[in-house]
């Protein structure tokens, strides 16, 4: 459904897109992750005809974006970053007015419209101005308006920022419901459960460049990624850890803490144990540390994506 | 794009504040300078002058504030990310600036045409007899003022930055071009400078409809409605090149 290949974006001296190729089939949830800088607005501003590449080809539904930018945009809905609403507007004369942009007949129009209030859950308000509506609110309506003309393609560039949990929970909800539909998804966050759950694959996008993209799985395996153990004692001498170490190469001590590392920790779980009650240590507390997107990134990148 | 003009005539009439200043801070002023100076003279001749004065002089000039807060409309789409929207779906993007002329356009029309009906209705401003040319008069002027806030808006990049601009421009062309002081009692410099000015052009206009009592077809009434019009045309032409340059970069 989405082929890019090669693509690059230089703004002035500044090489922000240095020839990225990703491909993504129908029906995929696709997700971009990077700091921020690292291309991934750029790519997707790209794919949005918002700005022209460089250089490289984008295919978005069989349309080359250069030769037909039009078809590209009837077959795509964006939803922006930023609450694009009319806020003296109430929500329908908003769905009504975005909605008509695309050429929906005014009959079908008016159905999707109920449709999409009716999903996101503010049938009650949607004669209300949106400027009495709350953040989450808004939020919910600005993705509906992108939903209006039944696209192929849906572009959802951090569509839950600063949204409380439960307004939150419906858009996961809503997109569960289009990927299950068989609706292509690009998806940018800086929340990683939300691309874990959400997405079907994951690039992620540093410096301008693709550095490793697949599925949680596909990650974990390719880059032999580690779990940790971390087990707190009540009674770790040097002379209990030296016993445990000569059994378990891979384990780091942290005070009374010690860290054991395995690619399958849940099966090395028992022997651990074991080997902690034959020295004689105490256990007061286990914690597992599994493998997830934010340790995958922060080894490929180097940064914590939240703190960027 | 005549989406994009119902939805900001629709925007309009629900902004109170929108509506005060284009349509009720005129009339305020109207009246107020009318009791000054409408009847300064002694004689029937200098009354009309005076009204036609006030009510051309103000009008353009109010006109020139409320053009550059619907230009600056622009801004705040950009700014919140509605233009961002707009150029991804299917419609030309020139459409925006288009559908952002037409408006500004209507309400221009629609604030003159306010004006001029009050003047008759308050002061005795006899519209019903110069009525086509009024018509015509008030549409070049609209023409002309409209293109002078979409132009604005097309060079700013904030809309504090169209708030100034246009507080600067507006009073330096209105004190200019004869909407504060009538251009006869100018020095021959500035008489010279006023026809630079948007509001000279349409004060004249009036004038010659109301003061000479020029018909429609005559050769000097009709050069000041060409000028309104070759004014609007460039106005719009500039921004058109400046909206793709400035307003268009998004990222």
């Amino acid at each position: 459904m989405i082929n890019v290949s090669n693509l690059r974006k230089t703004f002035g001296t500044i090489e922000a897109l240095k020839g990225i190729s990703f491909n993504i089939p129908q029906g995929e949830c696709y997700g971009l992750l990077g700091p921020n800088g690292a291309g991934k607005t750029t790519t997707i501003s790209i794919m949005s005809t918002l700005i022209k590449p460089s250089e490289g080809e984008v295919n978005i539904a069989g349309y080359d974006l250069k030769k037909n930018p039009l078809k590209c945009k009837k077959e795509i809905g964006v939803v922006t970053q930023e609450i694009a609403l009319y806020n003296e507007l109430s929500a329908y004369d908003n769905l009504l007015f975005w909605g008509s942009l695309y050429n929906v007949p005014k009959r079908e129009l008016i159905t999707r419209i109920d449709e999409m209030i009716k999903l996101f859950g503010l049938s009650d308000r949607k004669n209300d101005k949106v400027k009495t509506y709350s953040g989450g609110m808004k939020r919910r309506i600005n993705i509906a308006s992108a939903l209006l003309h039944k696209p192929k393609v849906l572009f959802m560039d951090e569509p839950t920022v600063g949204i409380d949990p439960q307004s939150r929970n419906l858009i996961f909800e809503v997109i569960e419901k289009l990927h299950k539909e068989g609706m292509t998804i690009v998806y940018t966050t800086h929340y990683m459960e939300e691309a874990e759950r959400l997405c079907d694959r994951i690039g992620i996008i540093d410096n301008g460049e693709i550095i490793a993209q697949g599925t949680l799985d596909e990650l974990r395996t390719s880059y032999s990624m580690k779990e940790s153990l971390v087990i707190s004692f009540t009674n770790l001498s040097d002379e209990s850890y030296t016993a445990i170490a000569k059994d378990w190469g891979d384990l780091q001590r942290f005070s009374d803490t010690i860290h054991f590392y395995s690619m399958n920790i849940q099966g090395d779980l028992s022997k651990i144990i074991l080997k902690c009650n034959e020295v004689g240590l105490d256990i007061l507390h286990i914690d597992i540390k599994k493998i997830n997107l934010e340790t995958i990134f922060l080894s490929l990148t180097g940064k914590q994506l939240r703190n960027i | 794009m005549i989406k994009l003009v119902k939805k900001d005539l629709k925007l309009f009439l629900r902004n109170k504040q929108d509506m005060m200043i284009s349509f009720l801070l005129p009339i305020i002023f109207i009246t107020l300078f009318s009791f000054i100076f409408g009847n300064m003279g002694n004689s029937e001749e200098n009354d009309i002058g005076g009204l036609v004065h006030v009510v051309a002089g103000t009008s353009v000039m109010m006109l020139l504030f409320s053009v550059a807060g619907i230009g600056g409309s622009l801004i705040d789409e950009k700014q919140e990310g509605m233009l961002k929207k707009l150029l991804c779906s299917p419609m030309p993007p020139k459409h925006i600036l288009y559908g952002k002329i037409v408006f500004a356009n209507i309400i221009s029309i629609a604030q003159l045409s306010i004006m001029f009906i009050y003047a008759w209705l308050v002061f005795g401003l006899d519209i019903m007899h110069h009525l086509p040319s009024l018509i015509l008069m008030i549409i070049v002027i609209a023409y002309a003022c409209a293109s002078f806030g979409v132009l604005l808006a097309s060079f700013a990049k904030t809309r504090q930055q169209v708030q100034g601009f246009s507080t600067i421009i507006v009073l330096v062309m209105s004190a200019l071009g004869g909407s504060m002081i009538p251009i006869f009692v100018m020095p021959e410099l500035m008489q010279k400078i006023a026809v630079f000015t948007v509001n000279y052009w349409g004060i004249q206009g009036i004038y010659d409809i109301f003061m000479r009592l020029l018909p429609i077809a005559n050769i000097t009434f009709m050069s000041r409605v060409f000028v309104l019009i070759g004014i609007g045309t460039s106005l719009n032409f500039i921004a058109l090149l400046m909206f793709k340059k400035n307003i268009l970069k998004i990222v």
